[in-house]
């Protein structure tokens, strides 16, 4: 009886988990669907499901008719060289704000936070005006300058409650061992980091993947634009908006995103620093 | 193998504060030597450094004749094992062994070979390609031995090691770590908190209280023969028990007086001055319940099934003493108590100094 009562339970639980599921993403098959149909089958009433006709006509327009693949290629610049300044800079950031204590570390510390929580609104203008000065404005190293700036707080305080997970003593271990304390830091420090660092990549790819409001303002000409103001500004205008063609778009920006995450994600969640010292 | 000097050493973490001051030691090639005291007396502070994990404020360290201040821990030639045992938790246990001699450049065969003798030598070669993780704590423990073990480093250097075992693999292991000492003879510096474990494994203690070294002796050295009041009370279980007296004349020979007890001194004390304030120091053996003697009364019987504990009072202060399981004791007995002069100790009120 208990057993049923238990599977009962697992049923209902099961339910509405793929309603849930459901729910969410339909969204992201519309716009799979919308992006597969002719333009012919866009308002169509009552909508179909799933088109009639299939077509790729929407992608290969967007491939071959306009910059979508410039946008494409300058937001992967962008994305993959931020993250990998704030990687190399948040590690060492992490580390020493966590082993290395001094007088003053609690005051860094909480002047990193506060940077983080300023809204980047505030902010654009000197930004602006700095990159501008530095020769910068309109350009992808400007782009890769300001998104480093907005990751790096946010990314110092996540590896450094990665780092302060990682028991001390093994790194002294290390140095009784033979090694450098680098050596000691790249041998048995960095690959306990390794699920940080993981997500804090992502985290920071993510955000300079996606982001709008500074990549509007910062860049003015089709060669230095990324993906979101170019697709918003290429696709869209007051007259007309060219929906097969959003659509295909809206696709290709969130496949690198959702494929990163189905790799990384084993990475994200597995438990780390387990068995170094005992608990 | 090693011997080591420490003269004059010295550490202030926050100025002013020592955490280890003006600290002279000796440690013969091939000694066991343990550094006790209670947590904060800076034995662990004194290890680190030995270790060049800290940078001592004053004072210089010796291998062998040799100042090792400057060199870094890679450049010692020690190996060291930690309380947490500190495990590469990305390594197999075989990398773990094999990490102190990979950094110092020995080729791969050579590496196999001498981790497999390591293995051997603990008994963990079954666990050789486990992760940490997977390892029980008293593996883990063996683990972190063969790490220290596959160098035959100059001198090995143990913090705490045993304290995160359970009590019955403790002493496990406390016999396993004397048997593993007699046959590397190698220079052992060991920091516990228990004194069973330093009297048990040691050839010599080195007693800290406060950041100071108090005494250095021989197990029955600090037991027998205690430099001061606070060695007295840290060594010995259960503790020794203290009572303020003076020196005074009874029939013409000096006794301790404190109350109603009397304890005769005997000849050649030199350091029992007439009307001198003293600290008595009786270990419970020294202590017997007998017919007759200074009255007193039963307070606690703590049987411990070879002997039993028992807590008497003497005009309102407890004394603790030792009998025979058997004795038949009850709480709120009358009984009388017998103190055997030659194992009384004597402080200085004031300094706690031993008095001759």
């Amino acid at each position: 009886m208990r057993a049923v009562v238990r599977h009962g339970g697992d049923l209902v639980r099961q339910v509405l988990t793929w309603a849930l599921v459901l729910a969410l993403s339909f969204p992201l098959f519309w716009l799979i669907s919308t992006a597969l149909r002719p333009d012919t089958e866009l308002f169509v009433r009552p909508p179909h499901l799933l088109p009639r006709t299939y077509t790729v006509d929407n992608f290969s327009k967007l491939l071959f008719e306009t910059p979508f693949l410039t946008y494409f290629r300058n937001s992967a610049i962008v994305a993959i060289s931020t993250t990998a300044f704030v990687i190399v800079i948040a590690v060492f950031a992490a580390y020493s704000l966590s082993r290395f204590r001094g007088r003053f570390s609690a005051v860094v510390e909480r002047m990193i936070l506060i940077t983080y929580l300023l809204p980047s609104v505030v902010i654009f203008l000197p930004i602006y005006l700095m990159l501008s000065r530095m020769g910068l404005a309109n350009s992808l190293p400007g782009l890769v300058v300001a998104y480093t700036t907005f990751a790096l707080p946010f990314a110092i305080w996540l590896l450094r409650s990665f780092v302060d997970s990682v028991p001390v003593e093994i790194e002294l271990a290390a140095m009784v061992d033979g090694a450098s304390r680098l050596g000691a830091f790249v041998d048995v420090v960095l690959p306990q980091l390794l699920p940080g660092i993981i997500s804090t990549a992502l985290f920071t790819a993510i955000l300079s993947w996606n982001e709008y409001l500074y990549a509007l303002i910062l860049t003015n000409s089709d060669a230095v634009k990324t993906l979101p103001p170019g697709v918003m500004t290429l696709l869209t205008s007051s007259y007309h908006i060219e929906w097969g063609l959003l659509m295909a778009a809206s696709v290709m920006m969130s496949a690198p995103v959702i494929l990163a995450f189905a790799f990384l994600q084993k990475h994200l969640t597995r438990g780390f620093g387990a068995g170094a010292v005992k608990g | 193998m090693a011997s080591i000097t420490v003269s004059g050493l010295g550490k202030e973490y926050v100025r002013g504060t020592s955490a280890v001051a003006d600290l002279n030691l000796e440690v013969a090639e091939g000694e066991f030597l343990t550094l006790l005291g209670p947590s904060g007396c800076g034995k662990s502070t004194t290890l680190r450094m030995l270790a060049g994990l800290e940078t001592p404020t004053s004072g210089e360290i010796r291998f062998n004749g040799r100042v090792v201040n400057d060199l870094t821990p890679a450049e010692r030639n020690i190996a060291m094992v930690f309380q947490n045992y500190a495990l590469y938790p990305h390594m197999s246990v075989r990398e773990n062994i094999e990490y102190p001699l990979k950094k110092r450049g020995v080729d791969r065969a050579e590496r196999r070979r001498r981790s497999a003798a390591v293995a051997q030598l603990l008994q963990i070669e079954p666990l050789l390609d486990r992760k940490p993780r997977n390892l029980s704590g008293g593996q883990q423990q063996r683990v972190a031995l063969g790490r220290a073990l596959i160098r035959e480093p100059e001198v090995f250097l143990l913090d705490e090691p045993l304290s995160n075992l359970d009590a019955k693999l403790r002493s496990y292991m406390r016999a396993e770590l004397i048997e593993l000492h007699r046959r590397v003879r190698a220079t052992m510096v060991y920091v516990t908190h228990d004194q069973l474990e330093a009297m048990t494994m040691s050839d010599r203690i080195a007693i800290f209280d406060g950041g100071r070294l108090q005494q250095v002796g021989t197990p029955d050295e600090v037991y027998n023969h205690p430099a001061n009041r606070t060695v007295a009370a840290f060594i010995g279980t259960p503790a020794m028990n203290f009572l303020d007296g003076e020196i005074a004349p009874e029939g013409g020979a000096p006794v301790v007086r404190s109350g109603s007890i009397a304890i005769p001194i005997e000849a050649g004390r030199t350091g029992a001055s007439l009307g001198r304030r003293v600290a008595i120091g009786l270990r419970a053996e020294a202590i017997r319940i007998t017919e007759g003697g200074v009255p007193a009364r039963i307070e606690i019987v703590e049987p411990t099934g070879h002997e039993a504990i028992v807590t008497v009072s003497v005009d309102g202060r407890r004394l603790v003493t030792r009998t025979a399981p058997d004795s038949g004791f009850r709480v709120g007995d009358s009984v009388g108590l017998g103190f055997d002069a030659r194992r009384l100790h004597l402080f200085d009120a004031a300094t706690g100094d031993t008095l001759g």
